[in-house]
């Protein structure tokens, strides 16, 4: 679907799947924050349901690379996790690598086939240029990766040490990768400028991508830097991801506090010969931008941090070491990137001592390619962030190598932009929509656990640098089943409805952000406005039937005092035909004459219990009353039932063979369809008729009638009409039956006229039954008579319970005290089917 | 000694008198009381005030640590809600003496009437003559003595507390036992005759509650609730929601409770578009600055009235069913804003009074957390007749929530499941209304607005009611309001929708021409400054705004208030929980929220083309749907909605 944006602007092509018109469903900040809009949300309800496939799915639905993502992705979601603030963050992340650990390397992608002409080159095989080559292969073109190194993956393997990433997880994605776009081919050993030049590449190409990375590591820029003991940190991973394992000094500092600083003092460690790290950082342990889990998976196998310290000079010492000069730094005034710049203090300068320093002070990219060279600004590829287009019209870029250093998922939310502006423009289309992240819900439900409020953040084992460090075994464990269901469970699932009508999903979102957006800022504000002001969709269209859930009870206040419903008594007890029946509450049950017999002695126990009456073509046993539902034809009737009910059929005949077997027999008509109504009641009234049973779902001759879907009121409605223009409303007992669901649905029809109520379909619910396919019900074979007799007599309890408790809000202390003025409807059409007055008109 | 004559002096300036000679530790002589109603409510110093006659209702009543000695008979409402102090009467008190005492010592040397010692919490009811009926009702701790008959239905539905019975048993309440009594207690029962110089030579039996009422065997599984759109369509009619609800109540065997508001769809303000153009180009950057938003409420009748920035209050929500941090955090925003923050039911915090700057004092049924100290600290007072979202029901509190903490400020054993009375044991009509109305009055020197919140029913009766009883103003709560807990049919079934309520409202105060003589603060589902300038079109002076407050300071609307482990720290009264929220971030995001409200009233009522919120009118809305043109009586124009979004806003 295309989808409108919050601002009503924002329109998506129709290829690109996203579900944000779905009124139902805004996207969870989780996902929002994902560079590649991840549906985290259900995957995380998937895993909580144990559907792992279904969570696979929607894990790698925009992200080819989610083994690897599952263990190293920085995880963006994580911080704008909403559970954050309350008791930590979800652990999206080790959710994912869960579900990966599980499926991700036995999955066999469906092939998406070569679907045309044209090709693409992608210059660099990093998370950018493998993202936007899946993406553009999925479309159909044909897509040639000339990487420079011996593999695929870019900063995904020469960047990230084994310990974190082990080599197995890298050729699962890969591997998925191939089986996915068969037109998709990875040159390795081609470095642009070394091996092939942009020129040949534009020839041979509809589009080329440069995604070239940022590979080098920057200088430091203070002297003694050209000692060989001080090396670049992208330099030193990519030696050791190449599995050297060189011989370390007793004492390694590394300078700088972002990832590769991480990967590298960790790295250092475990590499013979390394007794200490130090981490020296010019700014605080707030500002620091490496990842939490890195920082505290550093903190923990024993590297020492030292914060506000900036280098100013290395000093050989001979061969037995260097010394570093620095200075302490406090926070000065905010830089252009809002972080406040160190500031040196005067007279702090100080030494460590040690054998080899490592600097790990950002990056940049650079390319020997004469012609790429040309499209290069200082050090990456000068590249519109709109268009994602280079100064030559047939060459995109993006990455690391287009706007600088980041994440390998944001490198691959760029590469998702990049083939969707590389599509548009083989496409011709010189004017593509504005991309965005697409965004998608797979509509899991809320996971149902009694636990998710106080179950606190679980972390998998942490093992540190192993028994072997220089093995670099893995540092972490994945969860167990129990474990990620339970961090599953502690979703808010603020993607979701959570069953609030007015604090809907939107609603709750728009809310959010009014309470996060100044008053001043008036421009977002009038965004806010625009989009409060439109309505929402009508809850109650045409076609909505008349309902019973479209009736409330005015409750008590001044006018009328209120019963207390939780203490005070409130009468139940229902006398039909004149005495001829007393039942302790206005309850029957029907519908189960051709019920499993199991099912029809539990339900016979439990309306027993439930001090209930029984309908029926044929008794069901048990000691509640039984009302004998005469057909035409069949079955005669019974002296021993409790009450005759003869059913009547569309066009009115009196029955044959009307009459009491004894005289405290009940005696009446069953009515379904309005056209025999009129005749019926008079027939009543001549004959002396205890009852009048009015049936709101006329199914002929099937089970469970109700199923069918909301009753037919209006029969209540007319029966009342009828009995009131002949004002003899007093002397026949009306029953009704059909889709009653509680006892505020019998104390509706209660107050509409009938003197008691007939359950059937809740009934069987409660004794187990289950709705399949096309309205039939199949009762769970594995309760026993008991179980179901109980369930059958507390549903009938809390029918009765309920309806009282509506009749006392009314301020009635009998149940058949209450009257249609008691109600309103909230629509017109339930207002016309029950002659009941709309809320708010008197 | 000041001697007052009530027989040529107002009832208001008699008291006026007494509270002022009380203040200066004078003790007080009443002469010629005539049995006048409130005779000195709201003295709260240690004085010993003589009555040399008979009193009418409420004698004593809101005090604290008087002693009062009346000579003759007093009328119903003897020495409500009296915290310290005492009373001894010499003749005989009608109903409801002792209600609600929380310490005070009450001695009626003759009869006392029904229901003595309703809702009490703390203190001593001494009787020395025959009980009427239902002595004890609803008691939730304290003891009461009476050396007489018992009259029928001795400790009705008592919660806690202890009765002393020296006479005959005509019949013991609902959910109330005898038991073995002490020698140690019966030693201070002894005690305290004697301090009173009360012979009394006879045995006492003991009556307590019997625990077996409101106590299930079964406990409610709780779900997650399941969103359900279609709800009752034809299609849908047996849902899965549904199917959950017949499954749970068919293990339980009763009613569901829950928290939070309605479930389904209901007409709402929503289903009202403005008939102008809301023109983002009119309204400009500052359209605050440009529009008129003070709004008093409750000034009606001499009182000094709520001032507001702008028309909006925070709907009552209690420390309770909120944690402490929260409703800081409210008060707090609240404060910022400028508009008035309400306590709810359950009594008011210090922290809560320091932080809002105008504060309303709600006043339940249960009288759980009232007192007269709060009553003076506030700004104005509620009483409490129904809310919205469970009109019928009194407060809702499940035990996990009724912490010692909490059960101290209310006055209540901790740890019930606690079911607040559903009536005001002093409020049976609209007659007892106009005299309950008349203690609060008295005992706050008439500085304070008094207001009536109703859960929107029969809204056509009850709010000629209110005006005819001379409330200030109403706090008219739509069923789309929320609660802690409430019985979940009760939720989604009783009462009518808020566009509903004001609609009847303006039209019955409109057919007795009372319109301009009470304020109607609307509540009950606004969420923004969108419905909240609906309501102002509709008739409503203010509207308040509840759950979009708790939402804009961290709520996530998951519906499980009612369990008491709210996973935010909001509706919660669990310390760990608790903690997670932050009351000082929170409060800044709820005054951001208030002041985006601000702005889109103001933004609208500019667009509309006026300078003042009161130049609102009803015109200016249409119908988008057939129901709410029916309701409102406005016109029915649906091509409004395919309009486009937002109208010549872009």
């Amino acid at each position: 679907m295309a989808a409108l944006d919050d601002a009503g602007a924002n329109l998506l092509p129709p290829e690109l799947a996203d579900d944000t018109d779905d009124r139902h469903y805004v996207p969870a900040p989780c996902q929002i924050a994902c560079p590649v809009g991840t549906d985290a949300p259900s995957y995380i309800g998937y895993i909580w349901e144990g559907k792992f496939e279904a969570a696979f799915e929607a894990i790698t639905a925009t992200n080819p690379f989610s083994s690897i993502c599952g263990r190293v992705c920085d995880a963006p979601c994580e911080p704008a996790c909403r559970r954050t603030a309350s008791d930590g963050p979800l652990q999206i992340r080790n959710l994912k690598r869960f579900v990966m650990d599980k499926l991700g390397a036995a999955w066999k992608p469906e092939p998406a086939p070569v679907t045309r002409e044209q090709s693409v080159g992608v210059v660099g095989a990093g998370p950018a240029g493998l993202v936007a080559a899946h993406d553009l292969a999925v479309a159909g073109f044909k897509v040639d990766v000339y990487e420079m190194t011996d593999r695929p993956g870019g900063m995904m393997i020469w960047g990230i040490p084994a310990f974190r990433l082990p080599p197995g997880v890298i050729d699962e994605d890969l591997d998925r990768l191939a089986a996915r776009c068969p037109g998709l081919a990875i040159h390795t050993n081609m470095g642009l400028g070394r091996d092939i030049a942009l020129e040949e590449l534009k020839e041979r190409h509809d589009a080329v991508c440069l995604t070239i990375g940022s590979w080098w590591g920057k200088k430091m820029g203070v002297p003694g830097e050209d000692d060989p003991r001080v090396i670049d940190g992208v330099e030193f991973l990519r030696r050791v991801n190449d599995g050297d394992r060189p011989q370390m000094p007793k004492a390694v500092v590394v300078i700088g506090g972002g990832d590769v600083a991480m990967d590298a003092c960790r790295v250092a460690l475990r590499l013979p010969g390394c007794e200490h790290v130090k981490v020296v950082y010019r700014r605080g342990p707030d500002e620091i931008p490496a990842r939490g889990i890195e920082l505290e998976g550093a903190v923990e196998e024993g590297i020492e941090f030292v914060y506000n310290t900036q280098q100013v000079e290395i000093v050989a010492d001979g061969d037995d070491g260097l010394t570093l000069r620095c200075v302490r730094t406090v926070p000065g005034d905010p830089d252009d990137d809002g972080r406040r710049r160190p500031v040196p203090v005067a007279g702090s300068g100080h030494d460590i001592a040690c054998g080899m320093v490592i600097a790990a002070v950002g990056q940049f990219g650079a390319c020997e390619d004469a012609a790429t060279g040309a499209l290069m600004g200082a050090d990456r590829v000068d590249t519109e962030w709109e268009t994602m287009r280079t100064a030559d019209p047939k060459v995109f870029a993006a990455g690391d190598g287009a706007f600088g250093g980041s994440t390998i998922v944001m490198a691959m939310g760029h590469g998702q932009r990049l083939a969707y502006y590389v599509k548009a423009f083989l496409e011709g289309n010189d004017n593509p929509l504005p991309y965005r992240t697409p965004w998608r819900t797979r509509r899991v439900p809320v996971a149902q656990d009694l636990d998710w409020e106080t179950l606190g953040v679980h972390h998998p084992p942490f093992h540190g640098v192993g028994d072997n460090p220089v093995a670099f075994p893995e540092i972490e464990s994945t969860y167990t089943w129990e474990a990620a269901r339970n961090e599953a469970a502690r979703c808010y699932r603020c993607d979701a409805e959570t069953g609030s009508a007015d604090y809907s999903v939107r609603n709750r979102e728009d809310i959010f952000l009014m309470a996060r957006t100044a008053r001043a800022d008036a421009a977002r504000q009038a965004g806010m406005l625009a989009k409060r002001l439109r309505p929402r969709e009508n809850p109650f269209p045409a076609e909505r039937p008349a309902t019973v859930d479209d009736l409330v009870f005015l409750p008590a206040n001044l006018s009328r005092l209120v019963i207390d419903p939780y203490r005070e008594a409130c009468k139940v007890a229902t006398d039909l035909g004149s005495g001829r029946m007393e039942i302790a509450q206005p309850l029957f049950v029907a519908g189960f004459d051709n019920a499993p017999v199991d099912v029809r002695a539990g339900v016979a126990k439990g309306v027993e219990g439930g001090a209930a009456g029984y309908i029926g073509v044929r008794p069901i046993g048990g000691g509640a009353p039984w009302v004998q539902l005469v057909l035409p034809g069949q079955i005669a009737p019974d002296a021993g039932a409790a009450g005759l009910v003869h059913a009547v059929g569309p066009r009115f005949q009196a029955p044959a063979a009307l009459g009491r077997l004894r005289d405290d027999q009940l005696l009446g008509l069953a009515v379904s369809h309005a056209g025999a109504l009129e005749e019926a009641i008079v027939f009543g009234l001549e004959n002396g008729l205890d009852v009048l049973l009015l049936n709101g779902n006329a199914a002929v001759g099937r089970d469970w009638p109700e199923l069918d879907g909301a009753p037919d009121l209006s029969l209540m409605r007319d029966a009342i009409r009828i009995l009131r223009r002949l004002n003899r409303e007093e002397e026949i007992d009306l029953l009704w039956f059909g889709g009653l669901r509680s006892g505020t649905d019998a104390a509706k029809l209660i107050a509409m006229g009938a003197k008691s109520v007939v359950f059937g379909m809740t009934v069987a619910l409660a004794a187990g039954g289950e709705i399949v396919g096309d309205r039939a019900v199949v009762f769970a074979p594995d309760r026993g008579e008991d179980e179901r007799a109980r369930a059958v007599a507390n549903i009938l309890k809390s029918a009765s319970g309920e309806a009282s408790m509506m009749a006392r809000c009314t301020g009635k202390t009998n149940l058949h005290n209450l009257e249609p003025e008691d109600l309103r409807a909230l629509t017109l059409a339930t207002a016309e089917a029950t002659g009941v007055t709309l809320a708010g008109k008197h | 000694m000041v001697t007052i004559d009530l027989s040529g002096l107002e009832i208001r300036r008699a008291n006026e008198r007494i509270r002022e000679a009380a203040a200066a530790g004078e003790s007080v002589e009443v002469l010629n009381p005539d049995a006048r109603h409130h005779i000195g409510v709201g003295v709260i110093h240690p004085v010993d005030i003589h009555v040399r006659g008979s009193a009418g209702y409420f004698c004593a009543g809101l005090t604290d640590t008087p002693r009062f000695h009346v000579e003759s008979n007093v009328g119903w409402g003897l020495a409500d809600n009296m915290y310290r102090g005492s009373v001894v009467v010499g003749g005989n008190a009608g109903a409801i003496a002792g209600v609600a005492i929380r310490g005070a010592e009450v001695v009626i040397k003759g009869n006392m009437g029904s229901r003595a010692g309703q809702v009490m919490k703390k203190g001593t009811l001494l009787c020395c003559g025959n009980a009427n009926f239902m002595a004890g009702y609803m008691m939730y701790g304290g003891r009461m003595v009476i050396l007489g008959q018992s009259g029928e239905r001795l400790g009705e539905d008592m919660t806690g507390g202890e009765i002393f019975l020296g006479g005959e048993l005509r019949s013991l309440g609902s959910d109330a036992e005898l038991v073995d009594t002490e020698s140690a207690e019966i030693d201070e029962v002894l005690a305290f005759l004697d301090r009173y110089e009360i012979p009394f030579k006879g045995a006492f039996r003991k009556v307590v509650n019997a625990g077996k009422k409101l106590r299930y065997g079964a406990a409610e599984r709780q779900v997650r609730s399941i969103p359900y759109f279609g709800f009752s369509g034809d299609s849908d009619y047996w849902n899965r929601k549904i199917q959950e609800d017949v499954y749970i109540k068919s293990q339980i065997g009763r009613y569901r409770v829950r928290g939070y508001g309605g479930a389904r769809e209901l007409p709402h303000l929503s289903d009202l578009a403005f008939r102008k153009d809301i023109a983002m180009a009119a309204v400009g950057d500052d359209p605050v600055g440009d529009v008129e938003m003070r709004t008093k409420i409750g000034g009606k009748n001499g009182a000094n009235p709520l001032d507001l920035t702008m028309p909006v209050l925070i709907a009552p929500m209690s420390y309770g069913a909120l944690s402490r941090s929260a409703k800081q955090a409210v008060a707090i925003a609240s404060g910022m804003a400028g508009i008035a923050e309400n306590t709810g039911e359950g009594g008011m915090s210090d922290a809560q009074r320091d932080a809002a700057g105008q504060l309303i004092f709600q006043m339940l049924g249960g009288r759980l957390g009232w007192n007269i100290h709060d009553m003076n600290r506030a700004d104005g007072l509620e009483i409490y007749i129904s809310q919205g979202a469970k009109p019928g029901f009194g407060g809702q509190l499940m035990a996990k929530k009724v912490t010692k903490e909490l059960a101290e400020i209310r006055g209540i054993p901790a740890g019930i499941d606690l079911r607040s009375p559903s009536r005001h044991p002093d409020i049976l009509g609209a007659d007892d209304l106009v005299i309950k109305v008349e203690e609060l009055r008295e005992a706050t020197g008439y500085r304070l607005p008094v207001s009536v919140k109703l859960g929107a029913g029969r809204i056509h009766d009850d709010i000629k009611i209110a005006v005819k009883d001379g409330f200030d103003f109403v706090e008219l709560d739509g069923m789309q309001g929320s609660t802690g807990a409430g019985g979940a049919e009760v939720m989604e079934y009783v009462g009518i929708p808020t566009i509903s309520a004001i609609c009847e409202a303006e039209t019955a105060l409109a057919s007795i021409g009372r319109r301009d003589d009470i304020e109607i603060v609307l509540m009950g589902g606004l969420r923004d400054g969108v419905d909240a300038v609906k309501g102002l079109c509709l008739g409503a002076d203010a509207i308040a705004l509840g759950t979009a407050a708790i939402i804009a300071g961290g709520c996530i609307a998951c519906m499980q208030c009612h369990v008491g482990q709210c996973v935010t720290g909001i509706a919660t009264q669990d310390p760990e929980h608790e903690a997670r929220y932050k009351s000082k971030v929170e409060a800044r995001h709820i005054y951001t929220f208030l002041e985006s409200v601000r702005w889109q009233i103001a933004a609208i009522v500019k667009a509309l083309g006026y300078a003042d919120v009161r130049q609102l009118r009803r015109d200016d809305l249409v119908a988008l749907t057939p129901e709410a043109a029916e309701i409102a009586g406005l016109p029915y124009e649906p091509g409004l909605r395919d309009a486009g979004p937002f109208r010549a806003a872009g």
